[in-house]
């Protein structure tokens, strides 16, 4: 039986801006099994980010339960879920996040730095090949600013990958990029999950959305029924 | 964290990645351990040339100086100071941890020699002041038991005379020099010594103590005495016994204050530092305030700096970065800001002594404790005012950030 990877039950979060409070997810029911791939749209304030961050252990949600691979994780602390982002957890940027000193090599190992081991030769190679996968292989030394917006997100990408997470999180990942270049990194998460990765990717463009087995619509806080 | 190379030159590429900001952070820290230091040095030079200087003339530590006349150390005396005599000296000379005893009287008179007329100090003194004092002739001889038995009319000239009467030293030999109407042959010229201030110790004229008291002075006391104590004398109790001597011997009785002033090595030295001790206190403080600014400096650029990078913390944050790996981080950043400065610091202090010591006489020193003392200063500054911009770092939200992005 293939398990849960993420369970969200009855999930809410507001926030507060003065005296106002903005509900933004208001009771969001979620199962991700592992291998999956989906798809959460929903137009702008729907709330679909602040639903990614929830999953990805960057905020936390004011009630409700969060179990990622079997362990409540809506409680922990801080380093807590440090811990759990940099080993088991990818992230993917809209605007890719790549630091502008850093060559594409230093981009891919920045997750290394922070899990408590010596950056080894074999988490060098792994770098590589990730790079060289991704069809980077003659670019490892070219900062940012020298890659193209295509390129910087696969860089992203085999930053997201070289701690061999469970889930890979993908925040408009595509929102940057051509129609060409969109098509290009949405074969690439194709592909990742059908070696077994589970991606969640959350997007407004339906042509995205199709890439992925299944997609939920999100609306005003809550997944309405399709 | 494991503190890695990696991690180190992601620290310092983020560093050198802003170089206005990173600028501003090592000038104001540069500026102020500069001065600091150029001040410490200065202190730590003038004492070491003090302590040279008085050990150059045998005022080491079993070394004391008699002067007649009481009151404070530098200053008019405010008692009578012509109640020190020969035969005071002589009793102090019987202690047994009394090595050698050298009187002294002097005088500022006039001194001619050809055309040239100037007011000179000139002393009377005995064979052992070259002794008591580590002074030697360089050309000719010093004043011996003869000339002191025969009143002979002979002197020796301090190092600087020659020059004063604008002939060659080694001419000067067997020339005679008028001092006070009378005339004097001059037999040796002395060596020249480190002078202290405005005190020019190479300007003097010395005669035969009995030539100078009879035909010169005509004074039946002496200005001073120098003493020398055995090895290993206890210095307190070497001037309470002196003291006691003296007070009896001068009929000195419970509230009349000492006419003479007894100056040890100690003494001397705390006069000669006192006013660069002044000096400098008022540098410290201006230094140290300066260390402050440069801090309040580092702190704003710093909280720039963070604010400037918060898309980048909030990164490191989604990556796994915990609160401690940032601050760390910041803090390890502020190490590098004061090793820079600290050591760039340093080398512009002794350029800085360098000119200095083309001006005074006070020559560059170099000490491992000042060194690293000035590393620690630089290291607390930039540690202590970056802390709070760290810990903001810390606080950074990575959720909000990256969605603002």
């Amino acid at each position: 039986m293939v398990k849960d990877l993420v369970i969200l039950k009855n999930i809410t979060k507001a926030y507060q801006t003065g005296k106002v409070i903005y509900p933004v997810l208001n009771g969001i029911d979620l199962e991700v099994k592992e291998g999956d791939f989906l798809a959460i749209m929903g137009a702008s304030g729907s709330g679909k980010s602040t639903l990614l961050n929830i999953i990805g252990l960057l905020d936390k949600p004011d009630s409700g339960e969060y179990f990622f691979d079997g362990q409540e994780v809506s409680k922990l602390n801080k380093k807590e879920s440090a811990y759990i982002r940099n080993r088991k957890i990818g992230f993917v940027f809209q605007a890719f996040h790549l630091v502008p000193w850093a060559t594409a090599l230093e981009n891919v190992l920045l997750p290394l730095l922070y899990k408590d081991e010596e950056i080894t030769n074999e988490d060098k190679e792994k770098a590589l090949e990730l790079l060289k996968r991704l069809g980077l292989e003659k670019r490892i030394n070219a900062k940012p600013s020298e890659l193209s917006g295509g390129e910087q997100q696969r860089v992203a990408i085999a930053r997201a990958l070289i701690n061999n997470p469970r889930l890979l999180l993908a925040d408009e990942p595509t929102g940057n990029l051509d129609s060409q270049t969109t098509q290009e990194v949405m074969s690439i998460f194709k592909e990742l999950n059908e070696k077994g990765l589970t991606v969640i990717i959350v997007t407004h463009d339906p042509e995205v959305a199709k890439f992925a087995k299944r997609i939920k619509l999100i609306k005003d806080g809550v997944f309405i029924k399709q | 964290m494991i503190f890695s190379f990696y991690t180190l030159k992601e620290i310092a590429k983020e560093l050198f990645s802003n170089k206005v900001n990173l600028f501003f952070m090592l000038l104001a820290l540069i500026i102020s351990l500069t001065a600091l230091n150029t001040i410490y040095s200065l202190g730590a030079s003038a004492k070491k040339q003090i302590l040279d200087a008085l050990a150059n003339v045998q005022f080491g530590k079993d070394a004391m100086l008699i002067i007649a006349g009481g009151g404070r150390i530098i200053g008019l005396t405010t008692t009578r100071r012509d109640t020190l005599k020969l035969e005071d000296v002589e009793e102090l000379e019987r202690l047994d941890f009394v090595k050698l005893a050298s009187p002294m009287s002097r005088e500022t008179l006039e001194v001619s020699y050809k055309d040239v007329a100037e007011k000179m100090r000139v002393e009377g003194v005995f064979p052992n002041f070259t002794l008591a004092n580590n002074w030697y002739p360089i050309l000719g001889r010093f004043v011996n038991e003869k000339d002191l038995r025969i009143f002979a009319k002979v002197c020796v000239i301090g190092a600087d005379i020659p020059q004063k009467f604008n002939v060659p030293a080694s001419e000067l030999i067997g020339k005679k020099i008028k001092i006070n109407k009378e005339f004097f042959e001059i037999v040796g010229v002395l060596e020249p010594k480190a002078s202290f201030g405005h005190y020019r110790r190479d300007e003097r004229i010395l005669l035969p103590f009995t030539t100078a008291q009879r035909r010169v002075f005509n004074k039946d006391y002496i200005d001073g005495v120098k003493l020398l104590f055995k090895e290993g004398t206890d210095i307190k109790f070497a001037e309470n016994k002196i003291r006691e001597i003296l007070r009896k011997r001068h009929k000195l009785s419970g509230p009349d204050p000492d006419d003479f002033r007894l100056i040890t090595p100690e003494l001397a030295i705390s006069i000669f530092t006192k006013t660069v001790k002044t000096i400098n206190f008022f540098l410290l403080v201006i230094g140290v305030i300066s260390l402050i600014i440069s801090g309040v400096i580092i702190m704003n650029l710093m909280y720039a700096n963070i604010e400037e990078k918060a898309p980048i913390i909030a990164l490191r944050i989604a990556l796994g970065a915990t609160p401690q790996n940032i601050l760390t981080h910041y803090l390890i950043m502020s190490l590098i800001i004061a090793l820079i400065s600290g050591i760039i610091g340093w080398i512009l202090s002794m350029i800085l002594m360098q000119i200095i010591s083309l001006f005074t006489p006070l020559k560059p020193l170099f000490s491992w404790v000042t060194f690293l003392i000035s590393f620690g200063f630089a290291a607390a500054t930039s540690i202590i005012f970056s802390l709070l911009p760290a810990i903001r770092a810390t606080k950074i939200e990575p959720s909000l950030l990256l969605k603002s992005l």
